[in-house]
C-alpha cells in the first residue's frame, strides 16, 4: 500500500515537472495564415485617429505585435526586436513599417505610447496603436489572437505579405537574426 | 537515458494530457502522504534528491544563513557602505544607469544589444526582487535570500507546450543549487547558472566592471532581505488615515469595513487554530492563509502643514505594514509624500484630490480625482467634429482645490493632445455672487465652449450665462464637484451641458453573457448617485483588492514593495463604482474611466452617456 502511494506520487511529480528536453524544442512557431485586418478606427501615438486597414493592407510588408506600455515581460522583449529590425534593416539603407497595437486600451493613452517609443528610441515607421476596448478585441479577435486580459498575454509577431495577402504568424521569441530573416523572406520575394 | 526513463517520460506527457483531473480528486479523496506528494514536499520514493531539494525552497533562509551566505565583505567594494550599496544599486536594479551615470550595457538574445534603461532589471524580477508570473512568463526571484538557497521553479501546467506551441516559450530555468557571490556575478556576465544551464534567452547579460558588478551583487544581497516593518509570518498591523474635515458619518462608513475586515481575519486564525488542535493537517501554504490583522487609526487634527509631524509621530510609535484605505476632504498630498519617504504603501485613499505623478510609487489610487474629469472633457472636446481650432473655449475656474484640479486635468490633457492652451479666467467669490457680471464677461469672449469649474454655487447663474452667449455654445460642469445638486441643472439648457461623471453606469456588475462565477448583479446608477462618495463600496472594494489580492500572494514574502509588485501584475476587475479597475507594473489609478453624460428631461433625469467609459 505504502508503495502504491510512493509510486503514485513520483508519478504525479514527475507529471509536474517539467521535460528538460522540450525546451530544447524550436524555439517559436511559424504559420501562414489568412487574415483580414478589421475597418475599426484607432488611434496612435500623437493622438490621430486612423483607419487600422488603410495603415495595413499596403503595397508594403507590414508587421504587428500586440503589447502594452507598462508590460514588464513579454512586451520589452518584442520591442527589443523591433528595435534590432530597424537598426538593421536602416544599415541597409531600408525602412520597415512596424505597429504595436495595444492590450491595455485603458492605461495607454497617446501620451503613455509615445513615452515607450522614446524609452525605446522608436524611429519613424514604428506605430503604438489604443483605441476601445471594443475594437481592440475585434483586432485581437482577426488574428487570432484574442485574450480576455492582459496579464493573459503570449509573444507574437505577424508579418503581412504585400503581394498575396496572407500572414506570416511567428508565436514565440525570436532571435533578431531569426526575425530578420522571417522579415526578408516575406520583404524580398 | 534508460528505457524505463523514457518510458516513464512518456506516460509522464501522456498523463498530463489525459488524466490530470482523475488524478487530482483521487488526490483529494486519500489520506496523511498522498496528499503531502501533490505538494512535493514530504514524500521520498527511493533515494530522491529532487524531494530534498525541494524541502530547501519550501523553507525560507534564516537572517544567520544569509549573513553567512553573504560575508566576507567582497574586497572590490572598497570604503563603500551598504547605504552607499543600497543607493548606487537601486538606481543600476531600478533604472539601470551604472555609478557613473552612463547607462548600463546588456545584451539579450544573445545578439540584441538592449538599452538597460528601457531594460533594467527591476521591470522583470519587480521592484521587491521577489520576480514574477505573467503570461506564462517566469521570472525568478533575484534577492539574496533567494539566490543564495537552493531554487526549483513552481511547477506550472503551462510548462506543457500545447498543440499551437503556446507557452514554449515559458520555460525559465527549472531547478538550480544555491548561488554563492562569484556564481551570481558570473550568471550575470554570462547567463550561466550555478548548475551551469543557460539563462533563457530573454535575461539580459550585462558586461559590467568589477567594482559596478560588486555593488549590484551586493545590492542583490540586500535586497527583500528583511521583513517589512509592521509584518511577521504570524501576522501584520495596518493603519487607516482619518482628517479632521471629515464628517463623522463619513469617518464611520470608511472604518466600518476595515474593522471588519480585521475581526474577520482574526477569526480566521482562531478557527484555523481550532482545527489545528482537533488534529487538522494544514497543507504546505495554509499557514499564510492565517495571519492575524491589526489596526490603528491614525487621526489628522489641524492644518495640511502639521499632518507631516503628527504622521511621523504615529509611524515611529507603532511600525505598520500599510495603510488601508483613509478618507480627506483637502489635498492627500501631505499623507501621499510621507508614504512615498517612508515606503509604505496606502492602498486607495477615499479622496477626490490625489496626487497625479508618473514616477511616485507607494499610493495607489482609485483615480485621478478632479484631474481626471478634467482631462476627459480635453479628449472629449478634441474627438467632436464641430469643435476646430477657430472654436474659442473658456475656462472658468472656482478659486478651489477642486476647481484647480479639474483645470489641471483639462491643461495637461490638452497638452498631450498638442492642443494649445486655453483662456483661463479665475472665478473669486464676488464674480460667483454677481451672475450678470459673470455673464457680461464671458459674452465679451464670445466662446463657443465654456468649462465651468466650480461648486454648486454657479448652477443658478447658468441660464443667463447660456442666454448671454450668441451660438448657443457647450458648457462643461464636473458631477464631483456639483454633487447632489447636478440633477437640479436647469431643463432649458441641460442640451448644453455636458457633464463628467467618474462612476459606473452599465446596469450591472458581470459577464455580458451573465453565467458562473460572473452572473450579473445589478447596480443601478441613477440621477440619485450624485454627490455619493461611495466610501463603503469604494472601501471594500480596497479591501478585496488589498486583502484577496495582495496578502493572499505574499506568501513567506513580507516585503511592502512585493505587496504592490504582486497587486499590480492582477488580472482587471469590474467592482460595484466603476466599470474597471486594471492594473500594471507601475500604474497608480486603478479606474482610468470617467464618462461625458448629459440629463434628460424632468426632476428625476436619466443620464445619457455621451461618450465611451474611455477616450482616447
Amino acid at each position: 500500500m505504502l508503495l502504491s502511494f510512493s509510486c503514485l506520487a513520483l508519478l504525479l511529480w514527475g507529471g509536474f515537472t517539467p521535460s528538460p528536453a522540450a525546451a530544447a524544442e524550436a524555439r517559436y512557431q511559424r504559420s501562414v495564415e489568412r487574415y483580414r485586418a478589421p475597418d475599426v478606427e484607432l488611434v496612435n501615438q500623437d493622438g490621430d485617429k486612423v483607419r487600422f486597414r488603410d495603415l495595413v493592407e499596403t503595397d508594403q510588408p507590414v508587421v504587428i505585435d500586440f503589447i502594452y506600455g507598462t508590460c514588464t515581460t513579454i512586451c520589452p522583449v518584442l520591442s527589443a526586436g523591433y528595435v534590432s529590425l530597424q537598426k538593421k534593416l536602416a544599415k541597409e539603407g531600408r525602412s520597415v513599417r512596424l505597429i504595436s497595437i495595444t492590450i491595455d486600451p485603458e492605461n495607454d493613452t497617446p501620451r503613455v505610447m509615445k513615452d515607450y517609443l522614446e524609452r525605446y528610441r522608436a524611429k519613424p515607421g514604428w506605430d503604438f496603436l489604443t483605441g476601445t476596448r471594443a475594437d481592440i478585441d475585434t483586432v485581437m479577435t482577426a488574428f487570432n489572437a484574442y485574450i480576455p486580459d492582459k496579464m493573459s498575454h503570449y509573444p507574437l509577431n505577424m508579418i503581412r505579405n504585400p503581394k498575396d495577402g496572407t500572414w506570416v504568424r511567428l508565436f514565440g521569441i525570436m532571435s533578431s537574426k531569426e526575425f530578420m530573416g522571417e522579415y526578408k523572406e516575406v520583404a524580398d520575394q | 537515458m534508460s528505457i524505463f526513463d523514457r518510458s516513464f517520460a512518456g506516460f509522464r506527457r501522456g498523463w498530463m494530457k489525459t488524466s490530470l483531473l482523475p488524478a487530482i480528486s483521487l488526490l483529494l479523496i486519500l489520506p496523511g502522504s498522498p496528499l503531502d506528494a501533490a505538494e512535493g514536499t514530504k514524500i521520498s520514493p527511493a533515494p530522491s534528491t529532487r524531494a530534498d531539494r525541494a524541502m530547501a525552497l519550501e523553507r525560507q533562509m534564516s537572517p544567520a544563513e544569509w549573513l553567512a551566505a553573504t560575508t566576507p565583505r567582497d574586497p572590490a567594494l572598497g570604503d563603500l557602505t551598504d547605504e552607499e550599496i543600497l543607493r548606487l544599486g537601486e538606481v543600476m536594479y531600478r533604472d539601470g544607469l551604472l555609478p557613473s551615470g552612463e547607462v548600463m550595457e546588456a545584451f539579450i538574445r544573445g545578439d540584441i544589444e538592449v538599452d538597460s534603461t528601457a531594460f533594467s532589471c527591476s521591470s522583470c524580477h519587480q521592484r521587491g526582487g521577489l520576480g514574477s508570473v505573467e503570461g506564462g512568463v517566469v521570472t525568478p526571484p533575484t534577492n539574496g535570500r533567494k539566490l543564495y538557497q537552493p531554487y526549483r521553479r513552481p511547477p506550472s501546467l503551462n510548462d506543457v507546450a500545447d498543440k499551437m506551441g503556446r507557452y514554449v516559450y515559458a520555460k525559465t530555468i527549472t531547478e538550480r543549487p544555491a548561488y554563492t557571490r562569484e556564481s551570481l556575478k558570473a550568471s550575470l556576465r554570462y547567463g550561466i547558472d550555478p548548475a551551469g544551464e543557460i539563462f533563457n534567452d530573454v535575461m539580459p547579460r550585462y558586461p559590467l566592471n568589477d567594482r559596478d558588478m560588486a555593488i549590484l551583487a551586493r545590492y542583490l544581497e540586500l535586497l527583500s532581505s528583511e521583513y517589512s516593518p509592521g509584518a511577521d509570518p504570524k501576522g501584520f498591523k495596518f493603519a487607516t488615515i482619518v482628517t479632521d474635515d471629515v464628517s463623522a458619518a463619513d469617518r464611520e462608513a470608511m472604518l466600518e469595513p476595515i474593522r471588519m475586515f480585521v475581526a474577520g481575519q482574526n477569526q480566521q486564525v482562531a478557527m484555523y487554530k481550532d482545527f489545528l488542535k482537533f488534529g487538522y493537517t494544514p497543507t504546505g501554504d495554509m499557514k499564510y492563509s492565517f495571519r492575524t490583522a491589526s489596526l490603528s487609526v491614525w487621526d489628522l487634527k489641524g492644518e495640511p502643514e502639521t499632518w507631516r509631524a503628527q504622521l511621523e509621530a504615529y509611524q515611529q510609535r507603532d511600525q505598520v505594514f500599510a495603510v488601508l484605505g483613509g478618507i480627506s476632504n483637502r489635498q492627500w498630498r501631505p499623507i501621499h509624500e510621507f508614504c512615498e519617504a517612508r515606503r509604505l504603501p496606502c492602498f486607495y485613499p477615499i479622496t477626490d484630490l490625489p496626487v497625479v505623478s508618473d514616477t511616485d510609487w507607494y499610493t495607489v489610487y482609485f483615480n485621478k480625482g478632479y484631474e481626471q474629469e478634467g482631462e476627459v472633457a480635453a479628449r472629449f472636446l478634441k474627438r467632436r467634429a464641430e469643435i476646430d481650432s477657430a472654436t474659442g473655449i473658456l475656462q472658468l475656474v472656482q478659486d478651489s482645490p477642486a476647481g484647480r484640479a479639474l483645470a489641471a486635468g483639462f491643461d495637461h490633457s490638452r497638452q498631450d493632445l498638442r492642443e494649445p492652451a486655453v483662456e483661463t479666467l479665475i472665478l473669486d467669490d464676488a464674480l460667483l455672487d454677481d451672475p450678470k457680471a459673470l455673464a457680461a464677461l464671458v459674452a465679451g469672449k464670445h466662446p463657443g465652449v465654456v468649462l465651468l469649474w466650480a461648486d454648486a454655487t454657479i448652477l443658478p447663474h447658468l441660464p443667463l450665462l447660456a442666454e448671454s452667449l450668441a451660438d448657443p455654445a457647450l458648457l462643461f460642469v464636473s458631477s464631483t464637484a456639483l454633487g447632489k445638486a447636478t440633477t437640479t441643472l436647469p431643463e432649458k439648457i441641460r442640451e448644453q451641458v455636458f457633464i463628467t461623471y467618474p462612476y459606473r453606469l452599465k446596469p450591472y456588475v458581470g459577464d455580458e453573457e451573465g453565467t458562473g462565477f460572473l452572473s450579473r448583479i445589478p447596480i443601478e446608477t441613477t440621477f440619485r448617485s450624485f454627490g455619493d462618495r461611495r466610501i463603503a463600496t469604494r472601501t471594500a472594494t480596497m479591501l478585496n483588492q488589498s486583502v484577496l489580492q495582495g496578502l493572499r500572494l505574499l506568501y513567506e514574502n513580507l516585503y511592502r514593495d512585493h505587496m504592490l509588485d504582486v497587486m499590480s501584475m492582477q488580472m482587471d476587475q469590474t467592482v460595484p463604482d466603476y466599470e474597471r479597475l486594471s492594473f500594471g507594473p507601475g500604474q497608480r489609478y486603478a479606474s482610468k474611466g470617467c464618462y461625458v453624460i448629459q440629463l434628460g428631461p424632468g426632476p428625476e433625469p436619466e443620464l445619457i452617456p455621451r461618450s465611451p467609459w474611455v477616450l482616447h
